[in-house]
């Protein structure tokens, strides 16, 4: 077991996860509920992640954030940022690609509030923030959980984009799924197996905390 | 005093007017789809529409003035608001839905009157998914309660809930309204329901107010053949009316050789107009085959459904090939009457149950 891999993983399922959530919850709650005419187009935009090849979006965000670019010159040159072969372009890269997986399921939390329920919230003096807090966010929290368990599950086994643009440095930019990939290159099945049997077990502990979570929502109207 | 009149084109067409006094009931009916509840939605600022024009205020505080551009949100309205599903907070206490209105920092034992009265008092604890319809219902009616509404608005109220939970309901409301000086507008498409409970009906229809009065005024003079149909009076026909003498007419039912009636005249309609009349059903008298007295019609029993303690009873006057009257009569009283389908009924009219509508007002597509 490679635990500085694990320790670079779980760091980044963690940051990804803790960074997304607040995005994540504001654009799943705009989605639920706004009837602006270019929604789809917003939601086919959130879903390219899910779609387009990994490596593709590695090397876009390697175009985009490499110092050749003039956003990644600019931002070594004014705030001393590398983001191409560090774990900062690493989470940063992490957070744009897990988008879809923290706000889908956060989305379909909100949309199932029935609206008159936020209706009578409003007559009832709330305002939109207190409706938030305190009929939205209460009756979608599975949705929450359900959205922070894929994201940080989706992060340690993600390997397209993380070895595009992180590469494999020891300590830094090494996940688990590159370790994996490293120590198979080296015939080294038995630690390949590990990590891998490791990644399996994080996965299922994420969806069937997912499900139970959904399970035990017997308050909401269904 | 709710004073509220409003036009809108998209998403849904509305012309309506009415007033509500503070402690009168004013039920909104119609069929569905009839905009009553998009009315009741554009008084509470939950309509959204860009095409909604007019006014809707409670005594001299305006909730809504498109000349003014005016629109107060929902939060300024202060309107209480009973949806048709309750519609509560799902993962709160009944206790906590009522709180939880009754504005910035409430005293939880202030609402142990409100919980008596409305007979939810032991079940402050329980969320809504361990209560029934009708206590939902009543958990709903304190939520906007709670507020000290300055117009109570109830979509629908009763509908979901069992009939033994409605009459309560309806008992806790007539109750309620002793002891309530709000404006209440009650959207409703149950007319023995707007009968029982509402001081005024206002009949939707297409979303344009048809005609307000008093539910015995709309019941027994539909403004037209319309009205007629929507408050449930069956029996509407077309005839021609002269006028007789001062006060009292002739009502021509039928072609040549039909059937003619004495009717009131109350100077409304001109000699030889065409109109459409309507005879409200208490007013009817069945009389045995034989008698004969007054606006009396002998006519065929044509078909007799028992309902168990009412039957509807169809019958064709003689003279009058394709005109049917149908009747809702005890089981009893038709039983007395010894008159099968295929037997013959004397119809007695009072003059004044028969009421006389202009035909211009007769929509072309009914």
């Amino acid at each position: 077991m490679d635990w500085q891999a694990a320790r670079v993983s779980l760091l980044l399922a963690v940051l990804t996860a803790v960074l997304l959530l607040p995005p994540g919850v504001a654009v799943a709650r705009w989605l639920a509920f706004s009837s602006w005419r270019g929604k789809p187009l917003a939601e086919a935009c959130l879903m390219l992640p899910l779609l387009l090849p990994p490596t593709v979006i590695g090397f876009y965000l390697l175009t985009a954030l490499g110092q050749g670019s003039p956003l990644g010159a600019w931002l070594v040159r004014q705030l001393n940022l590398r983001l191409v072969f560090s774990f900062e372009g690493l989470l940063l890269a992490s957070v744009l690609i897990n988008l879809p997986f923290m706000a889908q399921p956060i989305q379909r939390a909100f949309a199932a509030i029935p609206n008159s329920v936020r209706e009578a919230a409003w007559v009832s003096g709330l305002s939109n923030w207190r409706t938030f807090w305190r009929i939205e966010l209460p009756l979608a929290w599975p949705g929450l959980l359900g959205g922070v368990a894929l994201t940080a599950a989706h992060t340690l086994g993600e390997f397209g984009v993380v070895l595009m643009v992180g590469g494999s440095i020891p300590g830094v930019t090494r996940t688990l799924s590159i370790a994996i990939y490293d120590r198979v290159q080296a015939f080294d099945t038995a630690a390949a197996h590990v990590m891998a049997l490791s990644l399996v077990a994080a996965s299922i502990v994420a969806v069937a905390a997912v499900f139970a979570a959904d399970r035990r929502q017997p308050l909401q109207d269904r | 005093m709710l004073q509220v009149s409003l036009q809108n084109t998209v998403p849904m067409r509305l012309d309506a007017s009415f007033g509500c006094a503070p402690g009168e009931l004013v039920a909104l009916v119609g069929p569905s789809g009839s905009g009553k509840t998009s009315l009741l939605r554009a008084i509470a600022g939950l309509l959204k529409s860009k095409t909604l024009r007019g006014r809707v205020a409670v005594g001299p505080e305006a909730w809504f003035d498109s000349e003014r551009g005016l629109n107060l949100p929902p939060q300024q309205r202060h309107a209480g608001f009973v949806f048709q599903h309750y519609a509560l907070f799902p993962h709160l206490s009944a206790l906590d839905n009522v709180v939880l209105a009754a504005g910035p920092a409430p005293q939880p034992d202030q609402f142990g009157a409100l919980f008596e009265r409305l007979g939810l008092a032991g079940l402050e604890r329980r969320r809504p998914a361990q209560l029934s319809g009708g206590q939902q219902q009543r958990v709903a009616l304190a939520r906007a309660l709670a507020r000290q509404p300055k117009v109570l608005l109830l979509d629908e109220p009763f509908s979901a809930v069992d009939a033994p939970a409605r009459q309560a309901l309806y008992r806790e409301l007539a109750a309620l309204r002793q002891t309530l000086s709000t404006p209440m507008v009650l959207v409703t498409h149950d007319l023995g329901e707007a009968r029982r409970l509402a001081d005024r009906v206002v009949i939707i229809d297409a979303g344009r107010s048809l005609q307000t009065g008093t539910p015995a005024q709309v019941f027994a003079s539909p403004r037209n053949a319309r009205v007629a149909q929507l408050v449930g009076i069956q029996n509407h026909f077309r005839g021609r009316f002269h006028k007789v003498e001062p006060g009292r007419g002739r009502l021509e039912w039928g072609d040549a050789g039909g059937v003619s009636l004495q009717v009131l005249d109350k100077n409304r309609i001109p000699d030889g107009a065409t109109v459409t009349w309507v005879i409200a059903g208490e007013r009817i008298d069945l009389l045995a085959d034989g008698a004969c007295e007054g606006n009396t019609l002998r006519c065929k029993v044509l078909e007799q459904l028992v309902l168990g303690e009412t039957s509807l009873c169809t019958l064709q006057p003689e003279q009058l090939a394709h005109e049917r009257v149908t009747l809702s009569l005890s089981t009893g009283q038709l039983r007395f009457l010894q008159a099968p389908a295929g037997g013959w009924l004397r119809l007695r009219i009072a003059p004044d149950a028969i009421h006389i509508m202009p035909q211009k007002d007769v929509p072309a597509a009914q």
